[in-house]
């Protein structure tokens, strides 16, 4: 807990390190670790629940799309909302349709959806289909450090939901519902809406982080913003940091995206292979992620309710 | 007349492909219950095997049927072994995660190696066609329906009338009793994984030839095995039969009717897959 608020300090006043030449690479990639970081959370707060979505990088795209095509006509902020009113209209009926089944179907279904969402984009035309779309910076790029601080914004905002959703009485309806439907139901716990709430709150704030994601690349393709690549950081670094807490996927979007941007310097395609390893090895060996290693020395009572 | 004719035959021979990748599927969720997210991967290595043995020896993919099943077979028995047995246990969504972490390994490990490039397997034989009553027809796609239909075949007749294959059902009905009755379930689960990934590295040569390989061909057959699959019911092999043969025909009749179908064809499995979920969700209730 303290130490989430040591991380969000340190992102809010980060611009003002002397870094040099330095300074405009590291904003950006601390932009874009931001951003991941905040799809990472809200791919966790559906994860609560015990459901798997593999369509997080749908909704991501989808928030790009939506804000970076409305951005012209309602403003920055404007933008933004809408792109997360899209995914979350956009969830709520594929939840409709499949949360109220086995886990093992909500994920295929959310696999398929992004996949579809992809050749729709790819195959319309006001998207500009495969050429792709340019985007106008936040703020019309009249404010230097305006994107930096709108990803800032983001990512404290995902934070605190997230940390709301963990201290709310959700999180024991969620916790109930991923460790024993049958007895969550009996016990009054109106699982098929506790989930459809999660996801409509996970695909929001995707939506969301996929708007600023649009407003800071300034370009839309539908391979990048709908690529798989996206879904599976959205959910190797939750498993990373560790399931089901704030600070893991905080920590976990952090350290690893400064990885994958070294990564990506160095070998181009198949960067992936190392977010397909940490995710085999952290089910294996580590399924309580970095924060499980660090919390195994000293167990609280919190961690016993969480677990 | 005759282009509805023609375009009903393309989706028969397209459905034996489906049906044998889509049974895989079936025997790894409905024998070792797990949903493999990595199946089309392991068509993808058999891509990948006839395509290396063509381009290198010149070996003709009749051969490499053999050797990718065996080869592919043991890649399935190693997953199983080390990546799959440690999980059966664990919560559903450690084990969805985990084949979707080897599927996206074995994806990128194939990007690293061979490129993104669409690589094609070109016997002299791929271009013949046969012509019956004013219908045209590849050689190479009759033929791949063929072998798949005779692979099930055998796939049944062991299910249905070897001792083993005893074994492999009477493990999916039920995972205590047969331990007590002594078979080797841990036995039957390898086999059994080991199988399913052998039909799909089977359909990735037939898919060598009559598409290519490349590291993302196994992807969209994931999605569209599990299309089959759902449609089927989970676990129930004999309905796959039917629920191939009736994807293949509604991408068949979509890429022939619809104007400028060629890219809708890709939307046709998540419509089924959306149909299917939203019946079976309100029939429930």
């Amino acid at each position: 807990m303290r130490l989430v608020g040591l991380i969000l300090g340190l992102v809010l006043v980060f611009p003002v390190f002397p870094l040099g030449r330095w300074q405009a690479f590291t904003l950006d990639t601390a932009q874009f670790a931001f951003i991941v970081t905040v799809l990472a959370l809200s791919w966790d707060l559906l994860a609560r629940t015990g459901q798997l979505s593999l369509a997080q990088g749908a909704f991501f795209g989808l928030g790009a799309y939506a804000a970076g095509l409305s951005a012209p006509a309602l403003g920055t902020i404007g933008g933004l909302l809408l792109g997360a009113a899209v995914a979350a209209l956009s969830s709520l009926l594929l939840g409709l349709a499949t949360l109220r089944l086995q886990g093992i179907y909500f994920a295929i279904a959310t696999l398929a959806f992004s996949e579809v969402m992809r050749t729709l984009v790819l195959k319309a035309e006001f998207t500009g289909g495969a050429t792709g779309l340019p985007v106008a910076p936040a703020f019309g790029g009249s404010w230097v450090l305006g994107g930096y601080y709108l990803a800032a914004a983001v990512l404290v905002l995902g934070v605190l939901t997230s940390l709301w959703v963990g201290r709310s009485r959700l999180s024991y309806a969620q916790a109930a519902a991923r460790q024993g439907e049958a007895v969550a139901r009996v016990l009054g716990v109106a699982v098929v809406r506790v989930k459809l709430l999660s996801f409509l709150l996970s695909s929001a704030l995707a939506g969301l982080a996929g708007g600023v994601y649009a407003m800071k690349t300034l370009f839309l393709s539908p391979y990048d913003a709908f690529g798989l690549g996206r879904a599976v950081e959205a959910l190797v670094i939750p498993i990373f940091g560790g399931l089901y807490t704030t600070l893991g996927p905080l920590l976990g979007g952090l350290l690893l995206v400064a990885l994958e941007t070294w990564l990506r310097l160095e070998i181009k395609d198949g960067y992936l292979v190392v977010y397909g390893l940490i995710l085999i090895l952290a089910i294996l060996f580590m399924p309580k992620g970095l924060v499980g290693l660090w919390r195994a020395r000293g167990k609280t009572a919190k961690e016993d309710r969480n677990a | 007349m005759e282009l509805l004719l023609q375009t009903l035959l393309n989706g028969v021979l397209a459905a034996g492909v489906y049906a044998l990748v889509a049974s895989g599927l079936a025997l790894a969720v409905g024998v070792v219950g797990i949903v493999n997210f990595a199946h089309g991967e392991f068509l993808m290595i058999g891509a990948f095997v006839s395509y290396l043995l063509f381009a290198a020896r010149g070996i003709d993919p009749l051969v490499s049927l053999g050797v990718a099943a065996v080869a592919v077979f043991l890649v399935g028995a190693i997953s199983y072994y080390g990546l799959i047995r440690p999980v059966l246990s664990a919560p559903e969504l450690n084990q969805m995660l985990l084949t979707f972490g080897l599927s996206v390994l074995l994806q990128n490990l194939a990007l690293l190696l061979f490129g993104a490039d669409t690589r094609v397997v070109s016997p002299p034989y791929q271009g013949a066609t046969l012509s019956l009553g004013g219908l045209s027809f590849g050689v190479v796609p009759f033929a791949a329906f063929g072998l798949s239909l005779l692979i099930l075949l055998g796939l049944y007749w062991f299910l249905g009338r070897t001792r083993l294959g005893f074994a492999v059902r009477a493990v999916a009905q039920n995972r205590l009793a047969p331990g007590l009755l002594g078979i080797e379930t841990q036995q039957v689960y390898l086999l059994a994984f080991g199988l399913s990934a052998a039909l799909a590295g089977i359909a990735g040569v037939m898919l060598s030839v009559m598409l290519y390989a490349s590291p993302t061909v196994g992807f969209a057959y994931t999605l569209k095995a599990f299309a089959i699959v759902v449609m089927a019911g989970l676990g129930n092999l004999r309905g796959v039969l039917w629920a191939a043969l009736a994807l293949a025909m509604a991408e068949a009749l979509v890429s022939t009717y619809v104007p400028g179908g060629g890219g809708w064809v890709e939307a046709v499995f998540f419509l089924v897959i959306f149909a299917v979920l939203t019946w079976r969700s309100w029939r429930r209730t």
